[in-house]
């Protein structure tokens, strides 16, 4: 019967199916340990209702080594991935998780200053602790910190490090309900009841459940840096100035310090990470004081190679002080600018590509999706990563239903109220946020005109400018 | 049109006998008894009709198709859960003398932080003693199984026995169980009438099937024999008006097209006060009626609860004393 197949054949089929694992149950399988995966396993773990269920959280990076001793001995310097934390965000890490965050490595901030580069339009919004600052590094080893000690029965929770998904497939692939398989490179196979993709924008987790995501390339970089100011700033806020290259931001961390997002045209990219560290410190300072003519001026010499630093930044200093002496009021200085920036901490420099994507929707049968997995945004509002909080908040709460209701958490009738929580208010940042860069994208003088007058008049109407203050502080919860 | 489908429906209702009231069959069941000798499954007593299980066989293998037709029964279960599981939380008596019970309205009272606290030492100690002390249900009718699956899931429960007399349909449940190890043990379906099951349990519960059988009070009397002292009997039906009948029959059934045709017969439907009746009859002093809720579904919203259980479905938890 099988004399076509010839006998080694037969035997290496056989060996192979010989190791291959005896699939593991899990209830929750997470696939990376970034804010939003890590999140939820601490969520489901402080849960009463859902510490239960037996979760297994998958991530490649060395999380157990090298991100958890970053809470116990924390470098001196600050870390250039971070972001803003919003209230809502932190009351849910620190209630629902149970996380202490490290306190002294978070900057709470009172308000964000808004100017544009093509003219005067200012946008001063107000707020005592609207959002902290604080590094990814922070939260994710707070994170690990708090699983550690919660100390899970190692039957019901595990933390898979240095591993990589390699394949997922369904445990029967004629029925969309049964239950996901997921190959590690490990060798290890899990049988998932529900599988859930913080896996970041390229989910493989989103591509197996064949949820459509659709959106755009900004053609844009961000660039970021941890920089040291010459003196701490006199208010404790957020600079955000418009370039029609794209917006330059620079928010406050714990003392001298401060950490910068500058976005900008790839080209420009290029040339702000290429330049020595003094040029672009040069350069940072010029950005929320100059003209975009000047900035213009200085890319060009810049890439031609015609100035030198010395010269740069003699320039830089010269036409600063000429703005600065033709204010009136001295005072206003330190209200309408940033801090000088001294310099930028060594290897601190990074770029990363800009993007918006959204998935159609961010459940299937078994299949959840959180975070950047479902949707990325441009990080100029700085919502990224309360939006993926925002997620991890309602798929605990549809969690918590299901096991009180006693039904199958892997199932869609278990998951829809989570995308249905969020997919509308996520839907809306993502688009209030694409929207202000594209009006801000440009120097043609009629926008200008318009949304200069458009700031102007939420700058002087409280209620209209509470709102959008409001909005991102709260993550639109 | 509407007018004229709402007078048919009443006259209907007008000519069928079965709809003088709820006293008259309960007191005459054995008279029914012998009536409806002529079919085997009949002579139990807690019979369904012919013509009402061959319609749940149809129905089986979409059973757990929760986009299909029986979606809107899939979303009612989580309603029924919540009725449940809120019915047994209050059942609980805290015997930890180090828990605060307050004696008043704490929540309007004390600052809401204080109260909230309290709310969440009260929900602690009500799960401890749930999980100390798990429940065995019965499930009358489970069809397909829905309900079993989700209490069998429950921490608070043992095991759950899954009883119908449509065979098609104890397959589907059997056959679906299998897809969740963590139900391995706790849950058994039995191809069986309800007086043909040894024990008695904790719980025993009779969701949307009075509607669905000849004989409605000797399902009670049979459910009430297999509880405990103490036990829970949990029940759903809908009440025989015409509210009922234009929005299970008329807009469930023809319009909306939400519900399976000729799931539903008006004069099989039972009122609140009916079911209040027959236990003051058969169970005077040994029954109190715990809760009574009616509920509604609102399209978009899904199932929701509301205090008018004389209108429409309702929920009733009986417990026996």
């Amino acid at each position: 019967m099988f004399g076509k197949v010839s006998a080694p054949h037969k035997l290496i089929r056989l060996i192979s199916s010989a190791t291959h694992a005896v699939p593991k149950l899990a209830d929750v399988l997470i696939v990376g340990g970034g804010p939003a995966g890590l999140t939820l396993a601490a969520a489901i773990k402080s849960s009463p209702k859902l510490n239960q269920l037996s979760t297994v959280l998958v991530d490649a990076s060395d999380l157990k080594g090298k991100v958890a001793s970053f809470y116990n001995s924390p470098p001196d310097n600050y870390t250039n991935r971070v972001i803003s934390l919003t209230p809502p965000s932190r009351r849910f890490l620190e209630e629902r998780a149970g996380v202490s965050l490290m306190n002294d490595r978070i900057q709470v901030y009172d308000g964000l200053y808004v100017t544009e580069g093509c003219s005067d339009a200012t946008l001063d919004m107000e707020k005592d602790s609207m959002a902290c600052m604080i590094e990814i590094l922070n939260v994710q080893s707070s994170l690990l910190k708090r699983l550690d000690q919660l100390s899970p029965d190692p039957n019901t929770f595990k933390i898979i490090d240095n591993t990589k998904v390699s394949g997922i497939e369904l445990n029967d692939p004629y029925d969309a309900k049964s239950w996901p398989l997921v190959t590690l490179d490990n060798g290890e196979v899990y049988k998932t009841r529900l599988l859930v993709g913080a896996d970041g924008f390229n989910s493989p987790v989103r591509k197996f459940s064949r949820i459509p995501s659709r959106g755009w390339s900004y053609n844009a970089f961000g660039v970021v840096a941890t920089m040291k100011l010459e003196y701490p700033p006199y208010k404790i806020r957020g600079w955000q100035r418009f370039l029609p290259t794209g917006p330059i931001a620079h928010l406050p961390l714990p003392g001298e310090n401060a950490t910068l997002v500058w976005s900008c045209t790839e080209r420009l990219s290029k040339l702000l990470t290429s330049i020595t560290p003094e040029q672009f410190t040069a350069l940072i300072n010029a950005a929320f004081v100059l003209e975009d003519a000047d900035m213009k001026f200085y890319y060009k010499q810049l890439e031609d190679k015609t100035i030198s630093t010395k010269e740069l930044s003699e320039d830089i200093n010269f036409r600063i002080e000429q703005v600065f002496s033709s204010s009136e009021d001295e005072n206003m200085i330190d209200e309408k600018y940033p801090p000088k920036v001294q310099g930028i901490l060594p290897d601190t420099r990074a770029r990363f590509p800009l993007k918006l994507s959204h998935a159609d929707t961010y459940c299937s049968e078994r299949i959840a999706l959180v975070g950047d997995a479902a949707h990325t945004t441009h990080p100029l509002a700085g919502q990224g990563l309360n939006m993926g909080q925002g997620d991890v908040e309602a798929l605990v709460d549809a969690l918590e239903i299901a096991v009180s209701r006693g039904s199958d958490i892997g199932s869609l009738l278990s998951l829809q109220s989570f995308w249905a929580d969020r997919y509308p208010i996520n839907n809306l940042l993502l688009g209030m946020v694409d929207k202000l860069n594209k009006i801000y994208g440009t120097d043609y003088a009629p926008i200008v005109a318009l949304r200069s007058f458009g700031i102007n008049v939420i700058n002087n109407v409280p209620p209209l400018k509470n709102l959008i203050r409001d909005t991102l502080g709260e993550s639109g919860r | 049109m509407l007018s004229r489908l709402k007078v048919t429906g009443m006259s209907n209702n007008l000519i069928n006998p079965a709809l003088k009231g709820f006293g008259p069959w309960a007191k005459t069941a054995c008279q029914q008894l012998s009536r409806h000798s002529g079919l085997g499954l009949r002579a139990n007593g807690t019979s369904a009709s012919a013509d009402e299980i061959s319609h749940f066989q149809e129905l089986a293998p979409t059973w757990w198709d929760v986009s299909g037709p029986q979606r809107i029964l899939h979303l009612m279960n989580n309603a029924r859960m919540d009725f449940i599981q809120q019915t047994l939380k209050n059942s609980v008596k805290i015997s930890d003398p180090e828990t605060y019970i307050p004696g008043f309205n704490y929540r309007g009272f004390l600052p809401p932080y204080v109260a909230r606290n309290i709310d969440h030492e009260l929900e602690l100690a009500i799960s401890k003693s749930q999980t100390e002390e798990k429940i065995s249900v019965l499930d009358v009718g489970c069809g397909g199984g829905i309900l079993s699956e989700a209490l069998a899931r429950l921490s608070n429960v043992k095991h759950v026995t899954g009883i119908d007399l449509t065979a098609e349909c104890i397959a589907v449940a059997k056959n679906h169980a299998l897809a969740d190890p963590s139900l391995k043990g706790k849950l058994d379906y039995e191809y069986q009438a309800l007086e043909k099951v040894p024990g008695i349990y904790d719980v025993v519960t009779c969701f949307e099937m009075l509607e669905h059988v000849d004989n409605p009070g000797q399902i009670l009397r049979h459910s009430w024999l297999k509880l405990k002292p103490n036990g829970i009997l949990f029940l759903s039906t809908i009440n025989r008006d015409i509210v009922s009948w234009f929005t299970t029959i008329f807009m469930g059934e023809y319009v909306l097209k939400i519900v399976p045709k000729g799931t539903h017969h008006l004069s099989k439907y039972i009122k609140s006060s009916e079911i209040q009746e027959w236990f003051q009859q058969n169970e005077p002093s040994t029954h109190e009626i715990l809760q009574t809720k009616g509920t509604m579904y609102l399209p978009l919203k899904g199932w929701v609860e509301h205090d008018c259980s004389d209108v429409g479905n309702y929920f009733m938890a009986i417990g026996k004393l």
